[in-house]
């Protein structure tokens, strides 16, 4: 029984093979458009090609197979760079132009407001107080010098074409930007170092607390008069510490994945890293641009605490008394350092 | 300010050694690009190799590069 | 004046690659260096077209508009050259570029990738037309000895055309009227915000 199952199968798979495609033949001899190289299955491979229009409404891009071993060469057309040539060209320089310039403004207009912050002079004028030590100094130099630097070869590459190059000629100005661009990567790392130290350094005095709410209500001894209560570094300086902290790791990555091209990300990541990078990096300059004024021009007495590291004590004690008591009860015997040397014993 | 002068000094050296050791990863594309299949000599003097300031070498390059036809070129980039 | 332009006519394109031989050739590009490639969409499905693409010298290029340095420069024939003296390295006009055309010579870093290369339409640099400091950074300049780029002019099924644009359009449109299809102009629009009517 089973035996002729198996064998009426046979015998019908084999009448199908035979019959099939003479049944078929007359369909097809009837098809006009197959002599027009249409496969029985109806697709006109000639014809039915891929199209740009096509692969743009299924993609952002068009992309491909490549035959070299570059992947990067695999897409065919990425239009994205337009927007980001549009970001670049008519975006960037007018935000650069207006966030930089207008701190300047603004600081200048503060300056003629408020003028100098002057010392207020005490009893404890001319004793001196340890305020940033060695490394402290040598860690926020490293730093500030190194920023500097990425700063101005940072806006190279924004501005320099439009106001460096018109005065010095091409060539001239190609030599320079080179130079800006190797300073620009090489002095990256120390800057990452000096702001990693800075964090690990400074981070358990700029937790964020009562005292500084306290602090901005008061205007923080720049709007208002008086000087409101601080610790070690009050709420401006906090804010200051943050943004270094948050802007300067931000401009790592950014940084670190322009500088390693395409190592992680694709062509539009590339081209996103580089609007965040320069976005945050003009940002970062008109808040250093604060700092800097503050830190030197804008109030008497400041600069001591990076220059030679002793502040004056009576300053220490109007902007940061809460520090002065703590540290005066730790060394437990008043102001460590004299303001005057010691006579030699 | 001894402080400052130390950390210009590290700045750079740090600096230094960050060329040297991004240098030392540096690959080329010949590298980078080249699969089992290829065995890629150094490209040498080829027109985008490590020679960039493009200044002729005196050895090389005494007549025409490339055996290009003789004469003046009639009309130069159809200015 | 002709206003230069590439056209890849994909519908005859066979992949063979021969038009990336010839550029590497006459120009003696290195190995990984590719002014021009072919690239394979839709690769073994039915409707596959290979596209010979390299930098289209674009109307208003981007890549121009973006560099840091002004080191491009178009010339009257449309064709859109660098200075490989000016140029950077930076790698903001491969960024910029819809068609990834620039190239560099070290890929590791940013910092030290090495000057830009790329398709010249075989017409040179600012260097004076065939002198040696010419042809060691950019390669030939066949269009100053009255050619075209040899890797159209060498093309085996003449699927890409270099020449005028309006020359090279009315040829395609030709080709597409007579054998009644086309994948279009590749990356026109992209390149020259126009696109083969037809």
């Amino acid at each position: 029984m089973r035996r002729a199952v198996t064998f009426l199968k046979t015998f019908l798979l084999a009448a199908m093979l035979v019959a099939g495609p003479t049944a078929l033949a007359p369909a097809l001899a009837q098809n006009p458009i197959q002599a027009d190289g249409v496969n029985p299955m109806g697709a006109r491979p000639t014809a039915d090609s891929v199209n740009e229009e096509f692969l743009f409404k299924q993609s952002d891009k068009i992309q491909g197979r490549i035959s070299i071993p570059d992947q990067k060469a695999a897409n065919l057309i990425q239009p994205q760079g337009r927007e980001y040539r549009n970001f670049r060209e008519s975006w960037l320089p007018w935000i650069g132009g207006l966030v930089i310039l207008g701190m300047i403004a603004a600081l200048g207009a503060f300056f003629l407001f408020r003028g100098r912050i002057m010392m207020e002079h005490s009893q404890e004028s001319g004793k001196k107080i340890l305020r940033f030590n060695a490394f402290e100094r040598f860690t926020h130099w490293m730093t500030a010098t190194c920023f500097i630097i990425l700063s101005l070869s940072g806006l190279n590459y924004i501005f320099g074409k439009r106001l460096l190059m018109p005065l010095i000629g091409p060539d001239a100005f190609g030599a320079l930007a080179q130079w800006a661009k190797y300073s620009h990567i090489y002095l990256a790392w120390p800057f990452m170092l000096g702001v990693a130290f800075m964090f690990v350094l400074w981070i358990k005095d700029n937790i964020p607390n009562k005292i500084d709410i306290a602090w901005l209500k008061a205007g923080g001894g720049l709007i208002g008069k008086g000087h409101p209560h601080a610790a070690r570094f009050n709420a401006g300086q906090k804010g200051v510490f943050w943004m270094v902290a948050g802007f300067g790791a931000a401009m790592s990555v950014t940084g670190l994945m322009m500088i390693f091209p395409f190592a992680l990300t694709d062509i539009n990541g590339m081209q996103l890293m580089q609007v965040v990078h320069s976005v945050i990096g003009i940002v970062f300059i008109a808040g250093i641009l604060a700092h800097i004024y503050i830190g030197s021009l804008g109030m008497e007495g400041a600069y001591d605490a990076m220059g030679s590291g002793k502040v004056d004590l009576a300053w220490a004690r109007a902007h940061h008394d809460l520090w002065v008591e703590q540290e005066q009860a730790r060394t437990a015997s008043g102001p460590q350092l004299k303001g005057h040397p010691a006579p030699a014993e | 300010m001894k402080a400052f002068a130390v950390a210009v000094i590290a700045a750079i050296s740090l600096g230094v050694l960050a060329m040297f050791a991004l240098n030392s990863s540096q690959k080329l594309a010949y590298q980078a690009f080249a699969t089992s299949g290829a065995r890629v000599s150094e490209p040498g003097t080829n027109l985008v190799g490590p020679r960039w300031n493009g200044a002729p070498r005196p050895d090389e390059f005494e007549s025409e590069p490339h055996g290009k036809a003789e004469g003046e070129a009639s009309n130069p980039k159809r200015s | 004046m002709a206003r230069m332009k590439f056209l890849c006519d994909a519908d005859r394109c066979i992949e063979c690659n021969a038009c990336v031989t010839a550029c590497k050739n006459e120009h003696e590009v290195p190995w990984g260096i590719n002014r021009r490639r072919v690239v394979t969409l839709n690769d073994g499905k039915p409707g596959e077209r290979s596209v010979s693409m390299a930098c289209m010298h674009c109307t208003d290029a981007p890549c121009a508009a973006v560099c840091p340095v002004n080191c491009f420069y178009t010339t009257a024939d449309a064709v859109v050259l660098h200075s490989k003296d000016i140029c950077i390295g930076c790698g903001y006009c491969f960024y910029a570029c819809p068609f990834g055309a620039p190239q560099y010579p070290r890929v590791g870093n940013f910092g030290s990738r090495g000057k830009m290369d790329k398709c010249t339409y075989c017409s040179g640099g600012p260097e004076a037309d065939f002198s040696t400091a010419e042809y060691e950074k950019y390669g030939s300049n066949r269009l100053a000895e009255g050619k075209l780029p040899l890797c159209a002019e060498m093309c085996s099924t003449k699927a890409l055309l270099a020449g005028d644009g309006e020359m090279i359009a009315e040829i395609y449109k030709q080709r597409v009227i007579k054998r009644g299809y086309g994948s279009g102009a590749w990356g026109w629009k992209t390149a020259y915000r126009e696109t083969v009517a037809i």
